[in-house]
């Protein structure tokens, strides 16, 4: 049995970080499962324990100052609840795991267990989201893209934890977010597809796209999106190929348990083309 | 470490693991065995408990995560007038078979009944989601729901 | 006048479990009671060439087959499957021993510190491979578990003469039960007598198989039924390995030993539903009408042939579906590969005949630009008409009418025709199926194999006691068999009394299988009712439990008597393959999504001919949960190997269906009574499975324009499908 610890307050958690490494659990939803082990028995933790899912320091959702400040504590159903979440980031969540799993897991443990198919994550890359990073002695603060680095990897550093999400508060025209998996509950993503754009008098002015389980991270890329920029609808519908053949060279699925990789691939690209014949003016 | 909750409305500690599974400690602390164990991996649903109102899987649970908590499973909640309509409905309806998910689907139905007292079948299907049933083919569980919460009016 | 038999009652189990009072496996509770946990083969073939066992912990025992007094053979067709790997392993999963102890902890430690030393043997994985029998054989000479020819008519001369023939291969993959109660025993030793207590489908498989285990007097071994969650064959014969363990353990340490899977362990080590290739081929004449078929069934039986003989048979039954073929060959083998054994699933081998049968018959009208509902009609079987082995269909079969009223319920035609020429941008289909399921044991089984044996009890107080070894698993029968004796005697149906079985108090009425329970058990009931109600036969006092205990007056016991116009040869396969048949038409409608093709079911009806109805209520509930199982296995329920291992063996990546995945069944019953059924009851309970995957596989050929061959559908096939026809 490891050691366990329960702060009463986010600044008592950077001083038990400060001290030794621990694994932080928030909701737990993956921690649970990933170290369980059979029926009566404790999962697995080979280093001490934090719980935070209880410190109330982060678990809200605010606007502020052109930006939506998200606890990393902050659970799915609260997401769901709050007038601040985006709703593309409220439509991404709702298709995550259960009733029950939203209520139980957070966004900060969703971004810090930085797993491929972790669904939040390609519409946080869309919307430009940084994460906080607080330890005892500083503050940085990284964009999402910087923080993940593989599956199951991020720079977050043994002294430090996740303090919020930050979005730039920007509206976005075009709203397009598809999860692929088998089953409509409970279901880990095969592919998970984000298109979001902004038009002005009938071109592009801004838009991102971003394709999550089909590479060890997020697939983003600016410059795609700005060969986009400055592009009426009609004409993007003449770039799909051109398009889909860069975006094609960036993804790099795998076959597993769930989907195969020739799968991923086309299905990618395939929502890569319907949502840009789908923007106004195609 | 010493964890303290409400548990069936009554005040418990126990010194123990908090990452224990909450669903271990009901079962074999508490010989609370309406709680099932059906996967272990958060996905069937069958260990559903209330904590603080909201549905959520004891298998996934640390039991550490619940101190301060109120955690209810279906041992209390079948003291209430509320179960007492739902099992009736239940019964009514053939949404009972093998049994082994229904408690579950039992906590499921009330973490839905006390946000909204006349869902529509939509929501019903969404509140009961994450509980897995093999036998029925749901509908006829999604039925027991309707009829109690037109039974149980005013209950909720 | 009486009320119709078939109006619902509340069940009587529903309160009890929707409470949370019963007491499944899990929670029960022994004094000293010990936990077990099985060591499992790393490996899919390989000798052992030694165990390491750590110095065990006071009171921790390691159980293997050094301990099994009798044959290490689990009793089943073949006995070819030992309780604990002797000195070769099969498949990943076997189990080899076990380490029991007081404490789950210690008890996990010693087995992660057993060391077992393999000496690896080239594996079989494939069917296809497993035909080839290129390696060191599995089973026998030529990997093969079991092999039957059936041919009647003169079908070779029938394809010499054909204007055409039309050939199609047909492939499903594996599927998991999923009950959601994992498998779970506890074996107690008391008195020099073993008693078992599990969730299980049959307690005299499971005690026949102690027997032989053990090598003791049956009277040392008892078995009881706890309330099962869920088994739809997967705890048919597979309960009585672990029921041994337990119970070999239980002897071993003199305490009560507790023997419960979690999820993962249930997946990876259980039986599952037979993987198949189907090929068919269809000889027509110059008018287009069908002479001849072929059709050649193999079966991936797994590492142990277990119930696969069987299997086998009734898949072969199933050949040529619902239709009337003059000449017919069909071929059929099982085989032995290393994966983990096949066996008995809801449907036992007709899913897989009826998928390929239904689909054949569609591509085939397709190709001959005929309406596929219109050619199926036309070639359907009538009362009269012979089945594959030749048996004369005695009682009407009411496809026809059952058709016109899912086309009422469906508007199937007007749909199918609106489909096929629709090119709108998300693609839409609608599919229908027709099949049987035939009731009961396989030909003469039920005199020779089984020949159940049924007993009432009449207490002073008036009660009547129902004693047969059939368990409530959740279709149903505890509240329905009890209908069946309150309405033949005249009661009301609290005054009769069903307990789970308990071997030393039921007779062997045979096993909860088959779709048999309602018709042969409970017609025997029903007889045994009705003598009852006329006086019996003078009756000992008894106790059961203590809720039913009581001074008997009378009692009368019922032994299976087969009808006389069942004519069957089981050398040849010739005659009446079951006593009868249920009938089935199964519509589903589907669209599949253009981008992603993510099939949507938009409609389910069903229509069933399961004789009369005992119970609305309850059949509804085993209709829709049986679509829902067959649309999972159509549709999403995948389950891959990679050199033996399970890749999805978890409820996360193994999906079943969810309350959001379809929308409302609408189903009807109709009445057509059968003679030797009570109250004119056929099978129910695999029926509406078997319909459900080629109902939804002919939805998206529909929809698709493109021939489904494989099971299950996933969008990962469709996309491969779709891009090849371009």
């Amino acid at each position: 049995m490891v050691r366990t610890y329960r702060p009463q307050s986010f600044q008592e958690a950077l001083e038990i970080k400060k001290g030794a490494p621990v694994i932080t659990i928030a909701g737990g939803t993956d921690l649970m499962v990933k170290r369980r082990r059979s029926t009566g028995l404790s999962p697995y933790f080979e280093v001490p324990a934090m719980f935070i899912a209880h410190l109330g320091e982060i678990k809200g959702v605010r606007f502020d100052g052109g930006n939506i400040r998200i606890g990393a504590a902050c659970s799915f159903a609260v997401l769901l609840q709050n007038e601040a979440t985006p709703p593309i980031l409220k439509t991404a969540v709702s298709r995550i795991a259960s009733p029950a799993v939203r209520n139980m897991g957070t966004i900060g443990g969703n971004i810090c267990n930085a797993s491929p198919a972790g669904d939040t994550l390609p519409v946080l890359y869309a919307r430009d989201a940084s994460v906080v990073l607080k330890s005892i002695d500083q503050e940085r603060i990284l964009k999402i893209s910087e923080f993940i680095t593989a599956p199951g990897e991020t720079v977050l550093r043994e002294d430090e934890l996740l303090k919020e999400i930050v979005i730039p508060e920007k509206p976005f025209d075009v709203n397009f977010y598809r999860k692929v998996g088998t089953g409509m509950t409970n279901t880990i993503s095969k592919i998970t597809f984000t298109g979001i754009a902004e038009i002005l008098n009938g071109m592009v002015k801004d838009i991102r796209i971003t394709f999550g389980a089909v590479a060890p991270t997020v697939v983003r890329s600016r410059v795609n999106e700005e060969r986009l920029i400055g592009h009426s609808g009609k004409e993007i519908e003449k770039m799909i190929p051109e398009i889909s053949s860069l975006y094609s060279a960036l993804i790099n699925p795998i076959d597993d348990q769930r989907s195969n990789a020739f799968y991923r691939r086309s299905v990618s690209l395939r929502l890569l083309g319907h949502f840009l014949r789908a923007l106004p003016g195609c | 470490m010493k964890i303290s909750f409400v548990l069936n409305g009554r005040d418990v500690l126990l010194d123990t693991d908090p990452l224990r599974r909450l669903l271990d400690v009901l079962r074999d602390e508490f010989n609370l065995t309406g709680v099932k164990e059906g996967c272990g991996e958060g996905e069937c649903g069958a260990c559903s408990v209330l904590v603080n109102d909201k549905i959520m899987y004891s298998c996934i649970l640390p039991v550490g995560s619940v101190d301060g908590s109120r955690v209810l499973t279906i041992e209390g909640y079948r003291e209430t007038e509320r179960y007492k309509v739902l099992q009736e409905a239940f019964t009514e309806a053939g949404s009972v078979q093998c049994g082994f998910c229904t408690p579950g689907f039992i906590m499921a139905a009330e973490a839905l009944l006390s946000e909204d007292a006349s869902p529509d079948e939509k929501s019903i299907r969404e509140a009961i989601s994450g509980n897995l049933c093999r036998c029925t083919g749901y509908s006829m569980i999604v039925d027991g729901i309707k009829i109690a919460s037109r039974k149980g009016r005013g209950l909720w | 006048m009486k009320e119709k038999v078939d109006r619902s009652i509340n069940r009587i189990d529903a309160p009890e479990k929707t409470g949370g009072y019963a007491e499944y496996i899990a929670d029960m509770k022994f004094e000293g009671m010990l936990y077990a946990k099985t060591l499992r083969s790393e490996k899919p073939r390989a000798v052992i060439k030694s165990i390491d066992i750590p110095l065990l912990p006071e009171g921790c025992y390691v159980v293997d087959k050094n301990d099994i007094p009798g044959k290490n053979r689990v009793k089943m067709l073949l006995d070819d499957q030992p309780f604990f790997a002797e000195d070769i392993v099969n498949y990943i999963g076997e189990p080899i021993l076990l380490v029991v102890g007081p404490d789950r902890e210690q008890v996990a430690q010693v087995l992660s510190n057993i060391r077992v030393l393999y000496e690896e043997m080239e594996p079989v994985f494939t069917i296809v491979d497993a035909v080839k029998c290129d390696k060191a054989s599995i089973y026998g000479e030529d990997n093969c578990f079991s092999g039957y020819e059936i041919i009647r008519g003169d079908p070779d001369r029938a394809f010499r003469e054909a204007a055409e023939a039309i050939e199609g291969e047909y492939r499903t993959g594996l599927q998991e039960h999923i009950y959601l109660e994992p498998q779970g025993v506890i074996g107690v030793y008391e008195n020099e007598r073993v008693t078992v207590y599990g969730s299980m489908q049959c307690p005299y498989y499971i005690k026949t198989a102690l027997v032989q285990g053990f090598g003791w007097d049956e009277e040392r071994i008892r078995v009881v039924q706890t309330t099962t969650g869920g088994a739809f064959g997967g705890k048919e014969e597979y309960t009585s390995i672990i029921a041994g363990h337990a119970a070999f353990a239980a002897v071993k340490t003199g305490r009560p030993v507790r023997l419960i899977f979690d999820r993962a362990e249930d997946i990876i080590c259980t039986t599952k539903r037979h993987p198949s290739i189907i090929k068919i081929k269809t000889a027509l004449d110059k008018n287009r009408k069908i002479t001849a078929m072929e059709v050649e069934i193999t079966l991936d039986g797994g590492a142990y042939a277990g119930l696969s003989p069987v299997v086998l048979q009734r898949a072969m039954f199933a050949a040529t579906g619902v239709y009337n073929i003059p000449n017919i060959k069909v071929k059929g083998r099982v085989f032995a590969t290393n994966n983990v054994p096949s066996g008995a699933m809801r449907g036992f081998g007709g899913p897989q005949a009826f998928f390929a049968i239904e689909m054949h018959m569609q591509s085939l009208a397709e190709s001959i630009s005929r309406d596929p509902l219109d050619f199926k009609m036309e070639n359907m079987l009538s009362k009269g008409d012979l089945t594959v082995t030749g048996g004369v269909l005695r009682y009407e079969v009411k496809l026809p009418q059952m058709i016109d009223l899912v086309e009422k319920m469906s508007g199937y035609r007007r749909k199918y025709e609106a489909f096929i020429n629709d090119r709108g941008e998300v693609p839409k289909g609608i599919g229908l199926s027709i099949f049987y399921h035939g009731c009961a044991f396989t030909g003469s089984g039920e005199k020779e194999k089984i020949r159940a044996r049924v007993k009432l009890k009449k207490r002073k107080d008036g009660k009547v006691l129902i004693l047969v070894a059939s368990v409530e698993m959740g279709q149903g029968s505890s509240t329905t068999l009890r209908k069946i004796v309150a309405r033949a005697m005249d009661l009301p149906v609290e005054d009769v009394i069903y307990e789970n079985p308990d071997t030393d108090i039921v007779p062997d009425s045979g096993p909860t299988v088959a779709s048999r329970t309602v018709m042969i058990v409970g017609f025997l009931l029903k007889k045994a009712a009705e003598r009852l109600k006329a006086g019996g036969e003078k009756a000992a006092d008894f106790k059961v439990t203590e809720a039913c205990e009581g001074p008997a007056e009378l009692e009368v016991t019922e032994e299976y008597e087969e009808p006389g116009y069942i004519k069957w040869g089981h050398e040849k396969f010739e005659g009446d393959a079951y006593p009868t048949y249920s009938w089935g038409v199964n519509v589903v409608e589907v669209e599949v999504d253009p981008v992603t093709f993510v099939i949507k079911v938009n409609g389910i009806w069903g229509v069933y001919d399961i004789g009369t109805i005992i119970d609305e209520r309850i059949i509804r509930g085993q209709m829709e949960g049986g679509i829902a199982q067959g649309l999972g296995y159509a549709a999403f329920e995948v389950m891959n190997t990679d050199c033996g291992n399970i890749l999805q063996p978890s409820l996360a990546d193994y999906i079943i269906p969810n309350s959001k995945e379809f929308p409302e069944m609408e189903i009807r019953l109709i009445d057509n009574p059968y003679e030797y059924g009570p109250f004119g009851a056929k099978g129910a309970g695999e029926l509406p499975f078997i319909g459900a995957a080629p109902a939804l596989a002919s939805a998206v050929q529909n929809a698709l324009k493109v021939p489904i061959k494989r099971l299950p559908v996933t969008p990962e096939y469709l996309l491969k499908v779709a891009e090849g026809e371009k």
